[in-house]
């Protein structure tokens, strides 16, 4: 995982329309590569076939 | 057990016999929290008038007609996140201190129509947050063991409530862990029933996917007993699982002759190493399993990282997406570890999360086919006995995995019973966990296990004194 700049952050929030001091801002820097470890840990070279956990499906209610 | 407290199942059968009344029971429940809940903060919100008014309903009716059930005239609590028709429900939330419902959760419509006698909301942290939080408008409750101690959470007042007998039983929420952490620390029984088996609707979500209501009580029998009355399709949840609802106390008292136990030794002992004292109670657990003809197996899965990882993610969007509304307008009423939690769904993409829940995928089928040919498994529910409760780190997210999200990620039935007293003569727990909707199964090896240990003869000293 890249590291996350500055620029990078304020993106990310804006985008999530989050307003955070600037002391939230440099803790969220500090987790960061917790978050960015869980996500590689995620990945697995499983293909592009391989379905997710939620399946999508019909109600009865759906089928009356 | 303890004289003056008794489990449901002894006060359920004292009611029938009408050697007590649900309104001498209440009276002693609402003592203790008149004697300790200045120490334990485990209420938020009583409902004394009530309770008292339901409890004369109740003996009425039973002098009539006998008890409807095992859970008539029983007291309990439900954690402060579930709906109550005109009872406050805060979820411990700035934002929610003036929230009045105006229906009922269906795991409060269903304990009510038992017949159980609500003696109030019980303390949580902020919208199920695992705490401990100091700034949300009630304090955070204390564990009855020592209170300078964490309950853990955030099914915290429950824990704490039944481990001091303020209430029999009580409802608890788990999205990684938040009624097997409280029911560990507090040295309670406290299971995680199979997703979709007992109705959200009508609780405050945590994490879509991972939620999952619960019963907390001072033994696995009286937990099902509370179950049977929680479980069932509910239309009013869109995950709610349906099928029969089987008797969760059949099974009870037939032993665990030629069951086959798998243990997830790497799980405690390596990807995550437990105290002594917790080590103590696992190896003890398997030795009583053992000797109860239990047939105990090694059970190998993937390191405990990664099924946090997987459930860490999915658990952090899922909250940013059910709070972004407010996290967008009103950031600044939630308390500072929640508000932190919320600012971590800027840095996990959609991408992140489709992998994680493909991840899971993945995850639940390796538990699937380790689980072939074995009934139950086991593991830890906690790392440690309680830590005190300044002394929990703000992002223990990150600081260790923890041994009960990855029953959150598979949906798989999971319990925590008490295995012994540990540093401190805190509590210590094993976790024991089934195949899907196996919650006969799951709680006939907890009730053998807990009759064959003297764990449950032992209340805190707190509240002899």
């Amino acid at each position: 995982m890249p590291e996350l700049k500055d620029e990078a952050l304020e993106f990310l929030l804006a985008r999530s329309g989050l307003h955070l001091t600037d002391e939230q801002k440099a803790e969220l820097m500090t987790v960061y590569p917790g978050i960015a470890e869980m996500a590689e840990r995620v990945r697995k070279p499983r293909g592009h076939m391989a379905e997710l956990a939620h399946v999508y499906d019909f109600s009865e209610e759906d089928l009356t | 057990m303890t004289e003056a407290i008794p489990t449901i199942a002894e006060a359920a059968r004292l009611i029938a016999e009408r050697r007590l009344s649900p309104v001498e029971l209440t009276r002693a429940c609402l003592g203790r929290v008149h004697a300790l809940d200045e120490q334990l903060h485990a209420f938020v919100h009583l409902t004394e008038e009530r309770a008292l008014t339901e409890a004369r309903a109740a003996e009425a009716a039973i002098m009539a007609h006998g008890p409807r059930g095992p859970l008539h005239g029983i007291s309990i609590g439900l954690k402060d996140i579930v709906d109550t028709k005109g009872i406050p429900t805060t979820c411990q939330s700035k934002l929610l201190q003036d929230n009045i419902p105006d229906a009922d959760a269906t795991c409060a419509e269903k304990l009510a129509a038992a017949g159980t006698v609500l003696l109030g909301k019980t303390t949580t942290h902020e919208f199920a947050d695992g705490g401990p939080s100091f700034d949300l408008p009630a304090p955070p409750a204390r564990n009855p063991w020592n209170t300078y101690h964490f309950t853990a959470g955030s099914s915290s007042g429950t824990g704490a409530g039944v481990a001091a007998g303020l209430i029999l039983g009580g409802i608890g929420t788990d999205t990684g862990g938040s009624i097997r952490g409280p029911a560990a620390l507090c040295g309670i029984a406290g299971i995680k029933p199979t997703y979709g088996l007992v109705s959200r609707a009508g609780v405050a979500p945590a994490a879509f996917s991972l939620d999952h209501i619960g019963p907390m009580a001072w033994t696995a029998e009286d937990c099902a007993l509370m179950l049977q009355a929680l479980a069932g399709h509910d239309p009013r949840d869109p995950a709610s699982a349906s099928r029969p609802v089987p008797d969760y106390t059949a099974q009870l008292g037939s032993g665990i002759k030629g069951l086959r136990i798998g243990v997830i030794h790497h799980f405690h002992e390596t990807d995550h190493k437990v105290s002594e004292g917790t080590q103590r109670g696992i190896t003890a657990a398997i030795a009583t399993f053992r000797d109860l003809g239990a047939e105990m197996r090694e059970v190998q899965l993937s390191p405990l990282q990664d099924w946090l990882a997987c459930g860490s993610l999915i658990s952090i969007t899922e909250r940013a997406a059910a709070y972004e509304e407010w996290a967008r307008t009103r950031l600044g009423d939630f308390s500072e570890r929640v508000r932190s939690r919320l600012m971590l769904g800027a840095l996990v993409s959609g991408v992140d999360y489709v992998q994680a829940v493909r991840r899971r995928r993945e995850l639940r089928a390796e538990l699937q086919s380790a689980m072939k040919g074995l009934d139950v498994v086991l593991t830890a529910t906690q790392p440690a006995e309680a830590a005190k409760i300044d002394a929990v780190p703000k992002w223990d997210l990150f600081a260790a995995p923890n041994f009960t999200m990855p029953f959150n990620v598979t949906g798989y039935p999971a319990i925590s019973v008490c295995a012994g007293f540990g540093a401190g003569d805190l509590p210590v727990a094993i976790q024991l966990v089934a195949k899907p909707f196996q919650e006969p199964t799951l709680l006939r090896v907890a009730d053998a296990f807990e009759k064959a240990t003297p764990f449950r003869d032992r209340r805190p000293a707190l509240v002899a004194a």
